[in-house]
């Protein structure tokens, strides 16, 4: 039983989370739970809870009901939790007029983490270069990298990161990509927040989706795309008009699209190419097309939001 | 936690904002500065005239010294409201308590070493224009207004402090603070006897002469202004411990 104590010790539990702010429920009774060595992806568009859910899990914002732990324990009761738990809130959190040593130096003391920690995230996050420089010239970028640096510095085994790509060029974004997976490898709790699901869903291992404060989905990536992602075949034929006629005939919806090919959702190869055998007419492409997953996260999305529009007065 | 290793982080924080070591060195410099120019100037010619007072004219820079010492503890404070410095602080230190006591001594530690320095130097610098009019630091009153001077600018430090745990804000704190002391302050200063003898700057200012001109005695009158600044430290504590950070 030692891999479910280990389980425990790490997880973050969220149970019936609600913060209210005025009239507005930015977290709506919130149950998941975040599982160590994967990479767990919190999506959901802008205003959907997801940093506030944060900043509840680590005990910034009082919740209006409900509770959010670590490893069973509330995270303010951890004892030096920088040693526990990582987290990038805000790449802004760093103040101009210190340099990016002095931040960090700052963070460690308090946890009693030694001061040669810091020049190893400095180096492992590739700012070594710009430490002793003032926190204002930096990019958006490098404080992205210097908040990453900040929640690794106590070797944290639960790390939650607001958007950590937010504002990383092309090779950093393969990075952090790749650090996250590495840090799940060594059995860390991973929560990484974002409102793409396509740059998501390269790295995540599992997804928490949020809508309007409440949990859409909570599911293995690949089930969700294998539950949500809908199969489309895309056919050319020479006779258009007929292949047509044949696929209504059978309950399909073809919708026509450039250079003369035919669109139909909701079905595999398998059911489209026998039927044009058996009706005589001549293939020159058969094809699956899967629609996007950016399309499935946004349906699932936009169902909330419809949902709010047609009933404006529970907004 | 570590009440010791806090502190040390809060210590980093002072030591790495540049505007920190600014604000002190003017403590230090504008106090001094007035103390020695202004009775450089006028030497003991003033001895006789009827408001004269021997010490205070040695502690007319502190006028503008404690606003460099407010500037210093705002901006301790404030450091922590600009961008989304308090969560990465409390994230750090969970225990806001802790946080925020080990904030203040490290605003109260420097302000009231600086204050020291500077209250010193003025005496020593000053009295050595005014000729047989100065004091000595033998003097009862001497020692008490040297003394009570540095707490007055650390008392001030840990009010603007306070007060900037409650505004959030730092700009919003000097733009109440500075002209309260600049012009109501002045204004109301000729009328002693008034409340204006109970308001945080003028009740303190009374350790600084040899006969204070307020109802307070000059003790009282430095108490008066503690509890001020324990009105604001606490105001500030409670803003702290309810808010969403």
């Amino acid at each position: 039983m030692r891999g479910g104590t280990v389980v425990t010790m790490t997880a973050i539990d969220v149970k019936d989370l609600t913060k209210v702010y005025g009239q507005v429920r930015a977290v709506d009774r919130l149950t998941f739970c975040v599982r160590p060595g994967q990479v767990t992806g919190f999506l959901g568009p802008n205003g959907a809870g997801k940093s506030t859910t944060m900043r509840l899990v680590l005990g910034l914002d009082r919740p209006t009901s409900g509770t959010a732990t670590i490893g069973g324990r509330p995270f303010t009761r951890l004892e030096e939790p920088l040693r526990h738990v990582g987290a990038l809130l805000d790449a802004r959190a760093p103040h101009g007029s210190r340099t990016a040593r002095g931040h960090l130096l700052a963070l460690a003391a308090s946890n009693r983490i030694p001061a040669r920690r810091v020049e190893e995230v400095l180096e492992l996050t590739g700012i070594a270069g710009a430490a002793s420089r003032r926190v204002r010239t930096f990019s958006l970028g490098m404080r992205q990298r210097l908040g990453i640096a900040a929640a690794l510095l106590g070797d944290p085994r639960v790390l939650l990161l607001d958007e950590p790509s937010n504002g990383l060029d092309p090779e950093g974004i393969i990075w952090i990509r790749e650090l996250l997976r590495r840090l799940a490898r060594e059995g860390r709790t991973v929560l990484v927040s974002s409102h793409l699901m396509g740059e998501t869903a390269s790295f995540a291992d599992h997804l928490i989706i949020l809508g309007r404060g409440r949990l859409l989905a909570d599911t293995p990536t690949k089930d969700f795309i294998a539950a949500r992602v809908k199969p489309r075949v895309r056919v050319r034929t020479t006779e258009p008009a007929r292949l047509r006629e044949v696929l209504l005939r059978h309950g399909h919806t073809p919708v026509e699209s450039d250079g003369g090919r035919l669109l139909i959702d909701g079905v595999e190869i398998d059911a489209i190419g026998p039927l044009a055998a058996r009706e005589g007419i001549v293939l020159l492409e058969l094809a699956a097309e899967e629609a996007t997953l950016e399309q499935a996260y946004l349906d699932l999305t936009a169902a909330v939001a419809e949902f709010t529009a047609r009933a404006p007065q529970e907004a | 936690m570590s009440p010791a290793a806090v502190l040390r982080s809060e210590w980093i924080k002072i030591r790495t904002l540049r505007g920190t070591a600014w604000s002190l060195l003017a403590v230090f410099v504008l106090t001094t500065g007035f103390a020695v120019a202004g009775n450089a100037a006028t030497g003991d010619s003033e001895a006789d005239s009827p408001g004269f007072d021997a010490l205070f004219s040695v502690f007319l820079g502190l006028n503008l010294g404690q606003i460099a010492a407010i500037s210093f503890g705002t901006m301790a404070m404030s450091s922590e409201y600009q961008g989304g410095a308090i969560r990465a602080s409390l994230t750090a230190v969970p225990r806001r308590g802790l946080f925020y006591a080990a904030k203040l001594a490290n605003v109260a530690g420097p302000a009231l070493a600086t204050g020291l320095v500077t209250t010193f130097v003025s005496f020593l610098g000053g009295s050595a224009f005014l000729g047989e009019a100065a004091l000595g630091l033998g003097d009862t009153e001497a020692l008490r207004a040297c003394l009570g001077g540095a707490v007055y600018l650390a008392l001030m430090a840990l009010f603007a402090a306070g007060l900037t745990a409650v505004l959030r804000s730092g700009l919003a704190v000097l733009s109440i603070l500075i002209p309260f002391i600049l012009v109501v302050s002045l204004v109301l200063g000729e009328t002693s006897g008034s409340v204006a003898d109970y308001l945080p700057d003028r009740a303190g200012q009374q350790v600084l002469y040899a006969d204070p001109p307020g109802e307070l005695a000059p003790l009282a009158g430095l108490g008066v202004t503690a509890l001020w600044t324990a009105a604001a430290v606490l105001a500030g504590w409670f803003s702290l411990r309810r808010r969403d950070a």
